[in-house]
């Protein structure tokens, strides 16, 4: 799991961890013994004091939070575990779960379809302006979460957006209200998503394909492969490891989708249909005051994300059992 | 480099009277210009006044920062556990609740021991006024709401949001209802009869009118607050004690606005246009709703929102008649490094006189009772409202309000009644299911 | 000149349809923004609504930029002061120790990095509130330090150049130049810097971004506008004119503008350097 967190805690720019380990394999003794390690504290010591207090230290005093009832401006006193168990007990818990979970299925796989067929077409060596191409689909992805947001929640306007300007069109169809209906505002925000982050996902893909030798694609070509084929029988399975990779990345990126939900309304919406975990976990805190069961939240979060982890690592572990690259 | 050193010598001058007059601890960089800095929203704070104030005094720059009223509160919390930039702070009376509670009020100069100087004696504010001396001129409930349980005064009132119907008489015209505001304020006398004039009108629609989401009110859950603020008692039931006692599940006025606000839901007559959305905006300019719940304060929102409507709207007594929405209290944090400059203008910007200015121009109904049998007041009329006498309608409703008991998470509470109403207009829930979870939610916000 | 094209790599046109589609979906939210903002509301909120261009961009761009209590080109500076110090800091500490933890070798290295590495996977809100109480400690509160501090190192940036230095410069070098006598810290500026100019760039470049569009923690942290970030400044222009679509779409297009500025230059770079942290297969 290797991010960069951009405003939303999205990750970006993922590396490869189990290609990392099957190097270390063949050196048991990293490093290079001339060198003096005796340097190694200098070097690593200003980044690990920062990063300790900066970084390690609000989570450990988290942890410690969500066992009081914790309000700054009123009272705080130790709550033992009624944080957990409240959160497990509240129904908006539950329903950021679900929320969270659609909003993530709905931006992540099609964006993972458009981003293959994308890499897919753009792998061709003879494509004229490639470089053009590929540059205009990192666009998106630098632009800030709330000006995109605002032009977004226009073209989705209920009554005078564009995109229902053009459903209006068809005869005998209603407008779609974004916000209200559960599916609709989680289309909303999935769009927002899904454009952000979809041509930077083509790019991962197309790196991966780009290492696909040229000549497994001109022997499947003599043999007759029609494209389709190519595309199942060569590109497809190359690309395991990148779609198991692309979709942890993005479950990460997922649970902390704040920005999008929160300027479309900030309670989540009526009937909490778009209340994500970490919208619910900053309104607990900012707008409720109640910062122990916030880190609650937190730390439930945090559980859901190694959990899911874990999961990964057992799929990754059985397709590299399996012979995958 | 002139400017600044006169700015500098009429500075020290005031210093100088006020140290004199043992009114104030100099301040430390006492020859720099005075900043003050205005936390605030909407339009608490007008331009104009404020360009008067300035003018009024060169040494002072008054920088107003807006945000939403719930960020701003947000803000305001934050801001108390670290101190901050502001020298007065906005809020919105259904946070006074929260603001007078507990030890919350330590967040705020206690106003009381604060005494005006006589920098704005020329302008109408003698020196030497604390809070208790100015109290007199402020309708007494509405003032109560600036007033902590510990007694200390945080905050003084801007408006009182007064509510009444503004209505679009042309469109009334073509449903063949009665365009006369007299006329319209007897058409209904309840919300029952108000309901039924909308359905009346609603039946007019033509059906691609109908697809294209118009209606008679821009959002029947507005009827909700409206509703409820005819009441005597909301949420929190005054029972000696600061908190007060919750009554959030017993009270009957609570279940006869929500089923009236539903009624209207079912009757269809609301556009669903949430106010403050860009669909409502657009729908003012087209004519998708008819009418509007209109707390005195929004007239100057539909103004500059429509400018095209002008003489189109008018104004007529809102069902059952007092209404109250809103109202401003203006604080000044116990960590502003400006206090006496910021209460100097406080009570000048407060004062009856400004307030009516503020009235004339922006349509903020004066919380200043002095006023309230003023000729000034009673007479003035509004254009764009087809020379509606809004100074009289308006302070025929003022002054029919009772006080509410504002507790210490009512607005918490009045936002969760209004996603439950939501839900209903939506038709994502039933009206008994959404009720139990709106109670359900507020047991949540009182639990951990 | 003509060359026998083999089939499997001949491009149709529904693939440059497809490129031109996405780039259009790409671009459009751009262009919209500078139609709204150029255009009057009643021109937007026609239907179908007008989708040229109209004559107000520089009116509104001049009401952006002096708007009362935004301080627009103050925010700017700002950010940029932020992005760069959090960028620069960010490749130092984490070439630093990258290089130690790719090179050197030491006791309780593979603990640090599996420690690092571990705490990648903690989401960033979790530690928010706590943050907050400490930068309040700190009396970092309402300063541009206070976006800075935190955001000098992070575990991402170091395990990034850990990678790269470990792929890119090979220890055969380094052994060598050590050999010769050249102490660790002269290894490191001599041969390790140079050799990784190329990724360090691209890890300073997506920093500056994030720094960039940050909005959680600066709408938490900073409270005067002459403080804020673009991003606050930008959420500032609703309260301040109520819904004026043209201004807040001119505040988001001149938010965004130096972006799309800067991606002109650097947007190649940015493209390898995205590819270069791709799984190859």
């Amino acid at each position: 799991m290797t991010l960069i967190k951009d405003s939303k805690g999205r990750s970006k720019a993922p590396l490869t961890p189990w290609k990392q380990k099957s190097k270390k394999e063949k050196k048991p003794l990293p490093g290079v013994a001339s060198l003096n390690g005796r340097w190694g504290y200098p070097a690593i010591a200003p980044f690990f004091m920062i990063f300790l207090i900066f970084g390690v230290a609000p989570v450990a005093y988290s942890i410690y939070i969500s066992f009081f009832k914790w309000d700054p401006l009123g009272t705080s006193e130790f709550n033992g575990l009624n944080n957990f168990i409240f959160l497990l007990q509240d129904s908006d818990f539950w329903l950021a779960i679900r929320n969270t979970f659609s909003i993530w299925a709905l931006s992540t796989f099609p964006q993972m379809l458009i981003a293959i067929s994308l890499a897919a077409i753009l792998r061709n060596r003879r494509l004229k302006g490639k470089s053009f191409w590929r540059t205009i689909l990192l666009v998106p992805n630098i632009t800030s979460v709330i000006a995109i947001t605002i032009v977004f929640q226009q073209l989705f306007g209920r009554d005078y957006g564009l995109i229902n300007g053009i459903i209006g069109l068809i005869p005998g169809v209603d407008h779609i209200d974004f916000i209200e209906g559960i599916i609709p505002s989680h289309i909303q925000i999935a769009t927002m998503i899904t454009w952000r982050w979809v041509g930077y996902n083509t790019l991962i893909f197309l790196a991966s394909m780009l290492a696909i030798p040229d000549e497994l694609y001109e022997s499947a070509s003599v043999d007759g492969a029609t494209k389709w084929q190519q595309f199942k029988y060569v590109t497809l399975p190359s690309l395991k490891n990148t779609i198991t990779f692309v979709l942890i990345v993005g479950t990460i990126g997922g649970l902390q989708v704040f920005a999008e939900p929160q300027q479309l309304a900030a309670d989540g919406g009526s009937t909490k249909q778009f209340l994500t975990l970490t919208l619910f976990l900053y309104n607990q805190a900012f707008l409720n005051n109640k910062y122990g069961y916030a880190a609650a939240i937190g730390i439930a979060i945090t559980v859901i994300v190694l959990i899911i982890s874990a999961i990964n690592f057992v799929i990754t572990r059985r397709i590299s059992g399996e012979g995958g690259r | 480099m002139k400017k600044l050193t006169t700015r500098n010598a009429f500075l020290g001058v005031i210093v100088a009277i006020a140290v004199s007059a043992g009114l104030l601890t100099v301040p430390a960089k006492a020859a720099d210009p005075i900043t003050l800095t205005i936390w605030t929203f909407g339009e608490v704070i007008q331009p104009g006044l404020q360009r008067e104030y300035q003018k009024l005094h060169p040494e002072i720059k008054i920088i107003p920062i807006k945000n939403d009223v719930d960020p701003l509160h947000q803000k305001t919390i934050l801001s108390c556990q670290t101190g901050g930039p502001a020298d007065i702070i906005a809020f919105e009376v259904p946070y006074s609740g929260y603001w007078r509670t507990g030890n919350r009020p330590n967040c705020f100069q206690d106003l009381r021991q604060m005494k005006t100087t006589d920098t704005n004696a020329a302008a109408g504010v003698a020196a030497g006024l604390s809070a208790t001396d100015i109290k007199k001129n402020y309708l007494p409930w509405r003032w109560e709401q600036g007033v902590a349980f510990n007694d200390s005064v945080i905050g003084i009132p801007t408006d009182v949001g007064g509510l009444q119907v503004a209505y679009r008489s042309d469109l009334f015209k073509k449903a063949g209802l009665p365009t006369d505001r007299v006329a319209v304020s007897k058409l209904w006398p309840t919300w029952e009869k108000f309901i039924e004039v909308g359905q009346k009108y609603v039946s007019k629609l033509t059906p691609a009118e109908k697809k294209s989401n118009k209606g008679f009110i821009d959002d029947a859950g507005s009827i909700y607050a409206a509703v409820m603020n005819q009441g005597t008692v909301k949420y929190y039931q005054p029972d000696g004690t600061d908190a007060g006692k919750l009554v959030y599940k017993t009270n009957p006025q609570i279940k006869k606005a929500w089923d009236t606000t539903v009624k209207a839901l079912n009757a269809g007559i609301g556009a669903r246009l949430g106010q403050f959305t860009s669909d409502w905006n657009i729908g003012m300019n087209k004519g998708a709703m008819a009418t509007i719940l209109a707390p005195a304060w929004m007239l100057d929102y539909i103004k500059k929102q429509a400018p095209d409507t002008k003489g189109k709207w008018d104004i007529a007594d809102l069902p059952v008649g007092g209404g109250n929405q809103g109202g401003t209290e203006l604080a000044i944090p116990s960590y502003s490094k400006n206090k006496q400059a910021a209460y100097d203008f406080l009570t000048w910007y407060l004062a009856p006189e400004q307030q009516l200015k503020v009235f004339k121009t922006y349509g903020l109904f004066p919380s200043t009772s002095v006023l309230y049998d003023d000729a000034a007041l009673l007479e003035y009329k509004d254009e764009f409202f087809s020379n509606a006498p809004v100074g009289q309608i308006y302070t025929k409703g003022v002054l029919k309000l009772k006080p509410i008991f504002e507790g210490e998470l009512q607005r918490k509470i009045d936002s969760t009644f209004g996603a439950g109403l939501g839900r209903v207009a939506s038709k994502k829930m039933t009206s008994e299911k959404s009720y139990a979870l709106v109670i359900s939610d507020i047991d949540k916000l009182f639990r951990n | 000149m003509k060359r026998n094209i083999p089939k499997w790599q001949k491009t149709s046109k529904l693939h440059y349809t497809m490129l031109s589609l996405i780039t259009f979906l790409s671009i459009f939210p751009f262009y919209w923004m500078f139609i709204v903002s150029s255009n009057t509301d009643a021109e937007i909120s026609k239907s179908p609504p007008s989708l040229v261009p109209g004559p107000r961009f520089m009116e509104v761009a001049h009401k952006v930029l002096t708007a009362e209590g935004v301080y627009f080109t103050k925010a700017l500076t700002n950010t940029f002061i932020v992005g760069i110090a959090i960028a620069v800091a960010q490749v130092i500490f984490s070439a630093i120790a990258g290089f130690a933890f790719a090179k050197l070798h030491f006791k309780g290295r593979r603990f640090s990095i599996l420690f690092v590495v571990a705490t990648m996977m903690l989401p960033s809100q979790l530690g928010i509130v706590p943050l907050f109480i400490m930068a309040n400690k700190l009396h970092l509160v309402n300063t541009l330090y206070a976006l800075i501090v935190p955001a000098l190192v992070t575990a991402f940036g170091v395990f990034w150049m850990r990678q790269i230095i470990d792929a890119q410069v090979p220890n055969e070098i380094l052994e060598a130049a050590s050999i010769d006598g050249a102490s660790v810290p002269r290894v490191f500026w001599s041969i390790v810097l140079p050799s990784i100019r190329q990724s360090a760039f691209v890890l300073g470049l997506f920093a500056f971004l994030a720094a960039w569009n940050d909005y959680l923690w600066p709408t938490i942290v900073l409270q005067s506008p002459e403080k804020f970030t673009l991003q606050v400044a930008l959420t500032q222009l609703k309260p301040l004119y109520g819904l004026d679509y043209a201004l807040q779409m001119g505040g988001a297009f001149l938010a965004t503008a130096p972006l799309l500025i800067l991606f002109i230059f650097v947007g190649r770079r940015l493209v390898s350097g995205v590819m270069d942290g791709a799984i190859k297969g």
